[in-house]
């Protein structure tokens, strides 16, 4: 993509972060068409001479984030320390490793700003493509300064639905893993079929407290703001678990029950580690079966004595679900004070649903705003977090959210700011990936929780942005429920849009 | 304990339900030869024109068509169509409905929805209520009006009902002049295209009950467990489905309620006596038995 193409497409209308909506056929984008139709929305040609805020890059400082929730007991504490241990540590081929995977540990992915986070500045994959010997290719959408990806495939040869994960990388010719023998997928192909989209890690800050709001708290949190919501074309609905109809809620598409379903799911269809939950492993290639079945199970002795036999004796996934159910949420800049960005960040314009074969490299070519250090005043803060409400962002990134009762000591009760309703939103053609996941269709998103925005690298679902402003924008297109709300940010004034964009950058 | 199991399974594979709702109100509606549905209104020639309510409304002058919307919800929420200028945007529109048999938490006529959309902008930090809610009758259609403002953005909320709908449109501008001015072109509403001599079919919220049913067909379950399928049928003076409209479904749902419900019959509607055309809703949610 030309820095002049983008330039033009960043006058496109938009507001409200994280992802929603369908469309089967749209998907797959690359950049180009992603753009295209965004120019051709809410905003016009003659809207884009207009002076557009920046994003004044990621908040600089200590991480807010990464400890354990407040209230907590002794026991919880020292369960919530021993299971992040596991969290962290990196897999082998004798552990469970592979024999496809997209990373090696869990916090090698959730990292940024601190352990339970998202994608950080650097990709880890670049490199954990060659470890131990292995001689993996780093497909084409995996760059070092761009976002860390999963690949999905929308179809399967026979035009059938596939939706499901494609790892990047094999275990083949690592040290550990000899006689394996099988190849990568062929990513090359899938992109020149269009036939392939991206996601990256959901940061899990917080999670504890949404898995603890019951299912009425829930549905009273979406339709409090119905009458908002409804002058500004916002509906929304909730994915639903099909065993016993309650409310899925951890995803990009809301597609996962609970915090223990996401740890094995995840370290299965990521890591390739079998465990009690997802006990087969999905590539049966026989010259690369190393363990037996499952390869993380319930430790029936204390070998580790860390302080917590709870951890000590429980496999990975339950250490997985405890750390992130009492990992706390992120802690917001104050708004008394001037907020930092880093002197480092700087707004760079990643590959979309697509890759380098149809793009530029997705690999730092600068935008519109790059940022060094600066500071930004608590009075905007305060003002964009009027804007938020007024232009309609919380009819989908609502504010608070209150559990309900919970085993966790101190943690009944607690009401909180997700800056989300958890419930799936129409995010139209621009943000469609295609696959249906539960009762998520291709154009559907969760909408994404805010809290520690303002501390991410990279924006929606696919991680194809690094610029807030961008990620605001692409929130418009055909079949959004966002439309409305973005037509109101791009009538702000630029001020309040900064405004907005610098409340979103202090949570 | 397995042949619970057994049984739990096959009442699970089994369970659906339906259900209609209370109150009765006469719609504004009109014929229902070419059955048109709420979603279908366009934009064409300068108009926006949607034949499901009856509406005619010329744009202002350097309008078109925004973005599409959404599709309809499964609470039966209609994102009918966005305007915007051609050039710079200095004010929107968006055209919206409510169905009244589906909204999560109904209310319960025109003044309340009014009240409650006032009530709900109050609460919000920086906006001001600029003309609390009020009367007006426009093209016939009694109309409940409530401007506010906030961050520089006017806005104003015009609702009426129609077939048990309440139908939005929803002006915002950069300044009040411009909220009046699009105000204003409201006056130019219409009911162009309406046939006078047609039949108007009756709202009805709760006629598909057991007790007007005479023959009811399951649909088959298929598709994502545990939605919410809202559906509206038009029900001739025989007790004939004769228009189905399944409202927020996949592919595979609309088609198996649509199926089923055509070979539903139901008592004759009457009013009074006299034979009249039904238009009612219903909901269709799909359920499995547990994984056991």
């Amino acid at each position: 993509m030309t820095r002049s193409y983008f330039t033009r497409s960043l006058s496109v209308a938009a507001l409200m972060l994280g992802a929603t909506a369908l469309s089967p056929p749209a998907v797959a984008q690359d950049a180009n068409q992603v753009f295209a139709q965004n120019t051709n929305s809410a905003n016009s040609a003659a809207n884009q001479s207009r002076q557009r805020p920046v994003d004044p890059g990621v908040r600089a400082g200590v991480p807010g984030a990464g400890g354990p929730l407040p209230g907590l007991g002794q026991n919880e504490l020292n369960f919530f320390n021993a299971a992040k241990n596991v969290f962290n540590e990196v897999e082998t081929v004798p552990q469970g490793l592979g024999p496809r995977f997209n990373l090696d540990s869990c916090g090698g992915c959730h990292i940024q700003p601190a352990a339970g986070g998202s994608s950080p500045t650097t990709n880890p994959q670049v490199a954990n493509a060659t470890v131990d010997g292995a001689k993996n290719a780093v497909p084409a959408f995996v760059t070092a300064n761009g976002p860390i990806r999963e690949a999905r495939f929308v179809r399967n040869p026979d035009g059938t639905p596939d939706g499901g994960v494609h790892d990047l990388f094999v275990i083949t010719g690592r040290a550990d893993a000899p006689g394996c023998n099988i190849k990568q997928p062929d990513f090359a192909a899938a992109i020149a079929a269009r036939n392939i989209i991206f996601r990256i890690p959901t940061p899990v800050f917080g999670t504890g407290l949404v898995e603890a709001v019951s299912d009425t708290g829930l549905q009273t949190a979406l339709t409090s703001n119905a009458h908002q919501k409804s002058s500004l074309g916002i509906s929304g609905v909730f994915n639903r678990s099909g065993n016993d109809g309650t409310i899925t809620r951890f995803g990009w598409k809301a597609q996962n029950k609970s915090l223990l379903i996401f740890a094995g799911e995840a370290y299965n269809v990521e890591m390739g580690v079998t465990n009690d939950a997802f006990p087969n492993e999905r590539e049966t290639d026989p010259s690369c079966q190393f363990n037996n079945l499952p390869e993380s199970t319930t430790n029936l002795v204390n070998t580790t004595n860390s302080g917590s036999p709870a951890a000590d004796f429980s496999q990975d996934i339950i250490n997985f679900a405890a750390f992130m159910r009492m990992l706390a949420p992120p802690t917001p800049a104050s708004s008394t004070t001037p907020i930092v960005q880093s002197p480092t960040s700087s707004s760079v314009q990643v590959a979309s649903a697509s890759a380098t074969s149809v793009l530029p490299s997705a690999a730092g070519s600068p935008t519109a705003s790059t940022s060094g250090t600066s500071a930004t005043s608590a009075a905007s803060v305060t003002r964009g977090q009027q804007v938020f409400a007024n232009v309609g962002c919380q009819g989908c990134h609502v504010v608070n959210q209150t559990t309900g009762k919970t085993a966790m000591t101190g943690q009944s009760n607690v009401t909180f700011q997700p800056l989300s309703d958890f419930a799936l939103h129409s995010m139209g053609t621009g943000l469609a990936d295609g696959v249906s996941q539960g009762n998520a269709n291709g154009d559907q998103f969760r909408s994404a929780p805010l809290w520690g925005v303002g501390q991410r690298v990279f924006f929606l679902h696919d991680g194809r942005t690094n610029d807030l402003v961008a990620a605001i924008e692409q929130h418009a297109s055909r079949g959004s429920e966002a439309n409305e709300v973005i037509e109101n940010f791009n009538m702000l004034n630029v001020t309040d849009q900064q405004a907005l964009v610098n409340y979103l950058r202090s949570l | 304990m397995r042949r619970f199991l057994l049984l739990g399974l096959a009442i699970g594979l089994l369970g659906w339900t339906a259900w209609s709702y209370g109150s009765v109100s006469l719609s504004h509606g009109a014929a229902t030869s070419a059955m048109p549905n709420p979603e279908d209104g366009a934009v064409e020639n300068g108009r926006y024109a949607n034949r499901y309510f009856y509406l005619s409304y010329p744009l202002p002058p350097g309008w078109t068509a925004g973005l599409a919307g959404p599709d309809p919800s499964d609470t039966g929420y209609y994102v009918l169509s966005s305007l915007v200028p051609k050039g710079e945007h200095d004010g929107t529109i968006l055209i919206a409905a409510q169905d009244r048999f589906f909204a999560a938490n109904p209310d319960k006529d025109l003044v309340a929805t009014a009240s409650d959309l006032r009530e709900a902008m109050a609460r919000i930090d920086g906006m001001t209520i600029d003309h609390e809610p009020s009367e007006t009758t426009i093209a016939g259609h009694l109309i409940r009006r409530v401007d506010f403002s906030g961050v520089g953005l006017y806005r104003g909320t015009y609702v009426t009902e129609i077939r048990c709908h309440f139908v939005s449109f929803n002006l915002t501008a950069r300044s009040p002049e411009r909220l009046a001015e699009l105000a204003r072109t409201l006056d130019d509403l219409s009911d162009a295209g309406k046939d006078s001599a047609a039949s108007v079919p009756v709202c009805i919220k709760d006629y598909a009950v057991a007790e007007n049913l005479l023959r009811r067909v399951e649909p088959v379950p298929v598709g994502p467990k545990f939605t919410s399928i809202p559906v509206r049928i038009i029900i001739d003076g025989n007790g004939n489905v004769t228009h189905t409209h399944v409202i927020h479904a996949t592919s595979e749902q609309r088609q198996s309620i649509e199926d089923a419900l055509r070979q539903w019959t139901f008592k004759p509607p009457r009013i009074n006596g006299k034979a009249v055309e039904v238009e009612t809703g219903l909901v269709f949610r799909f359920t499995s038995a547990p994984s056991l």
